[in-house]
């Protein structure tokens, strides 16, 4: 039995960080990531961003996935939409708008234009289900990739040879760095994790674990299966188009092939093995699909040495290795990488008494 | 000794070099590194695995020549299934743990168009890669990267040029629909329209698991007397020949770079036919085979006997292998011809000696001493199959465009 999270008054209940612990980690993660961003080495830097990019976008996939139980194949292509639109809207008004507001105006219109068109690949949810809006949201990623490399709409899109994207430039501070612009990026992740969390406090979010506990059920008790699948299906979207913008700012150079349906299977692997439907979800389960790969690599290579042979029998173990680690997550705790967390946490809060 | 100015000077000199010359011996690293991305994994991991023992083979042979500047080399070959993030992610993980990186080896055009713009500064370093896209060969906007030999965009002038000469009227350009293959279609187009030769079709397909008898059946209507192919590796050109052979199509088929690696055709010939005979296209470099008048191949092939026996390298160097060496052979002599000035090596100076590459002796790698210009090297010359001795032979002679 936890005892140590009382609460004196529906205030104390209601908000994001409702007990301690929370606040303690949260802080000490603001801490933390300010440290890193000062000292650690670029190849820390650029793993890290590569984090905090995918786990905008999961923490997007969440909220449709998780909570809404809706579940998306082609959110990748929200991703492209964000980088593309940011990246367009950049090359369009550069010169007449001044480039230190620019990514005030880029980002939101990027979000704005992934949640629409979101909008629209929702659609068929309010049809289909399960498997069948699995494909169904497939079909987005194939449609958007395919446009964006079409020579009709390259001199905006750049085809297949891409475009090379903007150095963001925030009221006249250039983060020209990879290093400043993963401070953006943390900051930007940590808001994000934080609203999700905010929203499934809310009408809202009540409504979307409603719809993904039972749809007919919420419908008898009110709730607009039209309007909150669609809203889930907006702001996912929009936290994947999000995390599109900061993609292209990020990287020098933006490729069609960079948003391809790995990278949505890649989302939708890191949310299941984070866990579903849980904030910390998106964090796990982004840590083992960018960091895992890395550790083998680096273990595989301090084992094995430079030698030719070993370094081509060193690719495919590391695919493999991967691969089984994956599966033995998902064997041992279906739930997610935050079920093994929460229950050690329960032991370690009532340690010495019972665990599990 | 008497001392007056000239003496003081001439002592203070000595004195500064004696103590200089340790600090300059401690500045020189214990080695140099070479890093490199291959697809080991992915869909040209068989291009991939073949070229990362010559890559071994390279750092071998140019420490038995003494290194860089009497520093010897060490490469490092890391995967990137193909994916250019994956390859840009290795790129800075060797950026951060190799500080005496003194040159790159990327591995699609994809990787090199991602990484060009992040090449400035401390970040910059001399970088050869597997592409010869056309854009890649542009000093101007980045002195760092360059062509081991003509652009696609080279290679298919040579095609048309060669077609013209044997009085073709007629070409389609089938390609795969990448950055790969799309590349010089463009520019292949306009080439054609000014030699004369009518463009009859451009067909894209899927660069893996293309649907062979739409596209034979397109070619076919388009009555095309020559087909040009172009961003195709292991597969798809061979199915698309034999399916037009099936077809009972007589046009003749051309292919660049990729497409011209004689161990693909040999296992296509063993399991499928002998319908490559015939097949034609743009190789930057002599086969391995043509070792008589290129020392450098019989050096590699000597080693190989060696290193690789039991292997497919053992008596063959494919022409992918060939084409890394041929890039970071550019690249050593570059990073050399700084050593030797007795300058620091840096990507700049590295970048200033590699444009001033001219009159180059390669070995026998190319028909003769090359010239970098413009970054990439424009000779190369049509080879064809031959099902029955399983070779390419030539069948133009050098070409310079």
């Amino acid at each position: 039995m936890i005892n140590a999270n009382l609460k004196a008054s529906y205030g104390a209940d209601e908000r994001v960080l409702d007990n301690r612990y929370k606040q303690g980690f949260v802080y000490g993660m603001i801490v933390l990531l300010a440290l890193f961003t000062m000292g650690a080495n670029d190849y820390a830097i650029l793993i890290a961003s590569k984090m905090g990019l995918l786990l905008i976008a999961v923490v997007g996939i969440n909220v449709l996935t998780g909570y809404t139980g809706l579940v998306s194949l082609g959110h990748g292509a929200f991703v492209a939409i964000g980088a593309y639109a940011v990246t367009i809207f950049n090359n369009v008004f550069t010169g007449t708008l001044p480039a230190g507001i620019m990514p005030f105006l880029s980002v939101p219109f990027a979000v704005a234009l992934a949640a629409g068109i979101g909008i629209v690949v929702g659609l068929p949810s309010l049809r289909v289900k399960g498997l069948y809006l699995a494909v169904t949201t497939l079909s987005a990623n194939f449609i958007v990739i395919f446009l964006i490399e079409q020579e009709v709409f390259a001199p905006w899109t750049g085809g297949m040879v891409g475009l090379t994207t903007n150095v963001p430039n925030i009221l006249g501070w250039e983060l020209d760095t990879k290093r400043e612009m993963f401070g953006l990026i943390a900051v930007v992740g940590l808001a994000t994790i934080l609203m999700a969390q905010n929203l499934i406090r809310t009408r809202v979010g009540r409504a979307f674990i409603a719809i993904r506990d039972r749809d007919y059920s919420a419908e008898i008790l009110g709730i607009s299966l039209l309007r909150y699948k669609l809203t889930s299906f907006a702001i996912s979207a929009a936290f994947c188009g999000l995390s599109g913008a900061l993609f292209a700012f990020f990287y020098a150079r933006i490729l069609p092939e960079q948003f391809e349906l790995n990278l949505s299977l890649e989302l939708v692997a890191a949310l299941i093995i984070g866990g579903m439907g849980r904030t910390m979800g998106p964090v796990f389960g982004v840590i083992i699909i960018v960091m895992v790969p890395e550790v083998i690599k680096i273990t595989f290579g301090a084992i094995t040495g430079d030698a030719a042979g070993m370094a081509q029998l060193r690719a495919p173990l590391q695919e493999i290795a991967f691969g089984l680690l994956l599966v033995v997550f998902l064997l041992k705790e279906p739930l997610g990488i935050n079920q093994i967390t929460d229950r050690l946490l329960r032991a370690a809060n009532r340690w010495p008494f019972a665990r599990g | 000794m008497k001392l007056n100015r000239r003496s003081f000077l001439a002592s203070s000199a000595a004195a500064t070099a004696v103590m200089g010359t340790p600090m300059i011996l401690r500045a020189q690293p214990s080695e140099y590194v070479v890093a490199s991305s291959l697809p080991l994994t992915g869909p040209f991991a068989t291009a991939g695995q073949l070229v990362s023992p010559a890559l071994k083979m390279f750092e071998a042979l140019v420490n038995e020549d003494g290194g860089i500047g009497g520093v010897p080399i060490r490469t490092t070959i890391e995967d990137s299934g193909y994916v250019p993030a994956k390859a840009l992610a290795n790129y800075q993980r060797a950026l951060a743990t190799e500080p005496n990186m003194v040159m790159y080896y990327g591995d699609s055009t994809g990787f090199m168009k991602l990484v060009a713009p992040e090449l400035k500064g401390e970040n910059a370093t001399l970088m050869g890669s597997t592409s010869f896209a056309s854009d890649l060969a542009n000093p101007a906007e980045n002195p760092y990267q360059y062509l081991p030999g003509p652009s696609y965009e080279d290679q298919v002038d040579i095609l048309l040029q060669n077609i013209k000469d044997a009085g073709g009227t007629t070409v389609a350009f089938i390609f795969s629909n990448t950055e790969f293959g799309r590349d010089p279609i463009e520019h292949g187009r306009k080439r054609a329209e000014e030699l004369g030769i009518k463009v009859v079709l451009e067909e894209s397909t899927k660069p893996q698991g293309a649907d062979i008898p739409t596209h034979v059946t397109k070619l076919a209507q388009s009555g095309a007397e020559h087909c040009i192919l172009q961003g195709y590796v292991t597969g798809v050109w061979p199915q698309l020949i034999g399916g037009a052979r099936q077809f009972g199509l007589p046009t003749q088929f051309h292919g660049t770079f990729w497409g011209m690696e004689k161990l693909i055709a040999d296992r296509v010939t063993a399991e499928a036919g002998p319908f490559l005979s015939g097949y034609s296209g743009v190789m930057p470099y002599r086969y391995s085979y043509d070792s008589a008048d290129a020392p450098a191949y019989q050096r590699y092939a000597a080693f190989q006997k060696k290193a690789f026996a039991g292997t497919p390298l053992e008596n063959y160097m494919p022409t992918w292998g060939l084409q890394s060496l041929a890039s970071l052979n550019l690249g050593i002599e570059a990073l050399r011809r700084v050593a030797n000035k007795g300058e620091e090596i840096t990507a700049d100076r590295a970048a200033e000696e590699l444009a001033g590459i001219s009159d180059f002796d390669m070995g026998g790698f190319f028909g003769g001493p090359v010239t970098m210009k413009d970054n990439k090297i424009g000779t190369g010359r049509v080879y064809t199959y031959d099902a029955e001795t399983t070779l390419f032979t030539p069948s133009s002679d050098w070409l310079t465009v």
